[in-house]
């Protein structure tokens, strides 16, 4: 194998895995599949990843201390549709600060019921995306609206010199996260969080704080999400969040992070967020029915699990 | 004589619970309903939460051996989609590939969790995708039809007889039978101490292989029981379940972290989740508020839960 020959801290780097991987598929692509060549394609491809990316960014806090967030979907579902009710009303700039405060509550209620009731994190947020889901459609009546906001719109669709701008939104959040977890006090304590609750906790790593930033910033970066979807297709649905639960952990665990907790880098989710959306875009480039893409998705999404995620436990 | 009383008591300390709540659930739903412990409207009832309840017996078998079943709702409408498409050419030979179908995604599901090396929250939640799009090209539209006769017999009485209770008592017998062999006993031990039922001999990957596969045989039945009742099939009908269900598992004491449980409980905490969706219509509130109420229950049900055995044990 050629991974024997390379330096070692480029074969236990599974972030640099993950880029590798991205490149071969997308050179894959440009060879074999028809419109992946060009400069328009490339673009539109990592702005539609900037969808799948933000939330991505958020769910790789959560999972690094070894939580999880299912709520995600419900949360990305939320804030479009609450910016799009009351952008309708009330202008959109309010709409926009209402749908970021609603998420951000949701992630506060994630990591309250975490920290304090001591319900496991899959079972809390599972819970809190049916009550988000069950709360919109008490909110809407069934039937959300659309709504034209400027401010989103431009967000979603502008480009700054050629480079679409909600492609550089992303980077931007990006570079906070990779600063929140790899350079500051709250990163090191998701990391020893991550790796050994009990004994972090008694060497004084406050659980409680670090809950409420990872959950928090989770929340409102799905938050973020959903209005950027939002401005890009000016509706807003009730099940607009869905292929985000399983999509954002995925890009996750591909971008090489441990599902476990405790070991990975934020960049590896990006390359896991461009690798997911160039095969969903691949397969949407073939004419199949919906079924089989949904199935070709999930078995090429357990299949990459299987390549490079796995754990070595016991 | 009172030692062995209350040591009984202690042991079934949820049932009691359960059975307690359900008392008084009763006695509120009679008051709405009447004619509630009429044969014909508990036959209405039973074939209404069969489903649920098969569906909790599935996912708290997954739970005891330390798994969990986030396909478990994908596996369920796949049952009722094989069933319903092929009831017409024989309902026997219909029941037995749904059956076939759903013990064998089980199984699937079992096989990666077991070599893997995945845990099964990011397992099964893929392989959700991939019998999700299973089931789309099994039945792309809502429909196929299962005969008028077997539908009429199921919700209306057979000979006075209520096959939806008959079917529960039949799965509660078959779980005794299996509780008793050494699979039963492996189930537990697996869930409880896998490296110390490992070291005793078990194998283990066998038993979580099994474990699943068992499971896909009650939410197998589940499906079918739902595809009777309601005389059709729907592929997008199987998400409530998997929530309800560890819900379900949850409120019944089932340890998330395995091989604590009772499957009388479970059967109980499934019917008292029924009987309060139902309550929630009676009282006038629009059926929107369903989800807050599950999503609700499941967290106030864990919350309780946590801290009635931590006090036990610290």
């Amino acid at each position: 194998m050629t991974a024997i020959t390379l330096p070692r801290g480029l074969r236990d780097n599974r972030a640099a895995w993950a880029f590798g991987v991205l490149l071969v598929t997308w050179i894959g692509a440009i060879l074999f599949a028809k419109g992946f060549d060009s400069v328009s394609s490339v673009r539109y491809l990592v702005q539609t990843a900037a969808f799948l990316g933000i939330v991505g960014v958020g769910q790789t806090l959560v999972v690094m201390m070894s939580g999880i967030d299912l709520s995600v979907s419900g949360v990305v579902a939320l804030s479009a549709v609450v910016c799009a009710q009351v952008a309708s009303g009330s202008g959109g700039t309010t709409g926009v600060v209402v749908a970021l405060v609603a998420s951000v509550l949701v992630g506060i209620a994630n990591a309250a019921g975490v920290t304090w009731l001591r319900v496991p994190p899959m079972v809390m947020t599972l819970a809190t995306g049916t009550i988000v889901a069950g709360a919109l459609l008490v909110y809407t009546n069934g039937s959300p609206k659309s709504a034209k906001v400027p401010l989103l719109a431009s967000l979603a669709n502008d480009r700054v010199v050629g480079i679409p701008l909600a492609f550089l939104l992303w980077l931007g959040i990006t570079a906070v996260a990779v600063w929140l977890l790899h350079a500051s006090r709250i990163g090191r304590y998701v990391f020893a969080l991550g790796n050994g609750e009990r004994a972090s906790r008694a060497s004084g790593v406050p659980l409680a704080r670090t809950a409420f930033v990872a959950y928090g910033a989770c929340s409102l970066l799905a938050g973020v999400a959903g209005l950027v979807l939002l401005g890009f297709t000016s509706t807003s649905s009730l099940t607009m969040g869905n292929p985000y639960q399983l999509l954002s952990i995925a890009s996750v665990v591909l971008g090489g992070t441990s599902i476990l907790g405790g070991r990975g880098h934020v960049l590896g989710t990006v390359a896991g967020a461009l690798m997911l959306t160039l095969l969903t875009a691949l397969l949407a480039s073939w004419n199949i029915s919906e079924g089989v893409r949904q199935i070709v998705l999930g078995l090429l999404i357990i299949g990459l699990l299987l390549a490079y995620a796995r754990e070595r436990r016991s | 004589m009172s030692e062995r009383l209350t040591g009984a008591l202690r042991g079934n300390l949820d049932v009691a619970g359960l059975g307690a709540l359900l008392v008084v659930l009763l006695a509120a739903y009679s008051h709405y309903d009447s004619e509630l412990f009429t044969p014909a409207s508990i036959t209405i009832l039973s074939a209404q939460f069969l489903p649920l309840i098969l569906a909790a017996m599935g996912q708290s078998t997954v739970m005891l051996a330390g798994g969990i079943d986030l396909s478990l709702g994908s596996v369920l409408a796949l049952a009722m989609a094989v069933f319903a498409v092929r009831a017409e050419d024989g309902v026997v030979v219909a029941g037995a590939l749904a059956l076939a179908a759903a013990a064998s995604t089980g199984a699937a599901n079992g096989v990666l969790v077991a070599y893997a090396g995945l845990p099964p929250i990011i397992v099964t939640l893929a392989a959700s995708f991939l019998w999700g799009g299973v089931t789309l090209v099994v039945l792309p539209q809502p429909g196929g039809h299962v005969p008028s006769g077997l539908v009429d017999a199921y919700n209306n009485g057979w000979n006075g007889l209520a096959l939806p209770v008959l079917v529960i008592v039949a799965v509660l017998v078959l779980w005794k039978a299996v509780r008793t062999t050494r699979f039963g006993l492996s189930l537990y031990a697996v869930g409880g101490n896998e490296h110390g039922a490992y070291a005793s001999g078990i194998g283990t990957r066998k038993v979580k292989i099994a474990a699943y596969a068992l499971a896909g045989v009650f939410v197998g039945l589940a499906g079918i029981g739902l595809a009777i009742q309601t005389g059709s099939g729907d592929a997008t009908i199987g998400a409530p379940y998997t929530l309800n269900s560890i819900a379900a598992s949850v409120l019944a004491g089932v340890s998330f972290f395995g091989g604590v449980g009772q499957m009388r409980a479970t059967v109980l905490a499934a019917l008292l989740i029924g009987l309060l969706t139902n309550l929630l219509l009676f009282t006038g509130l629009s059926p929107f508020y369903q989800l807050i109420l599950q999503g609700a229950v499941l967290i106030v049900a864990i919350a309780v839960k946590t801290f009635a055995t931590r006090e036990r044990t610290d």
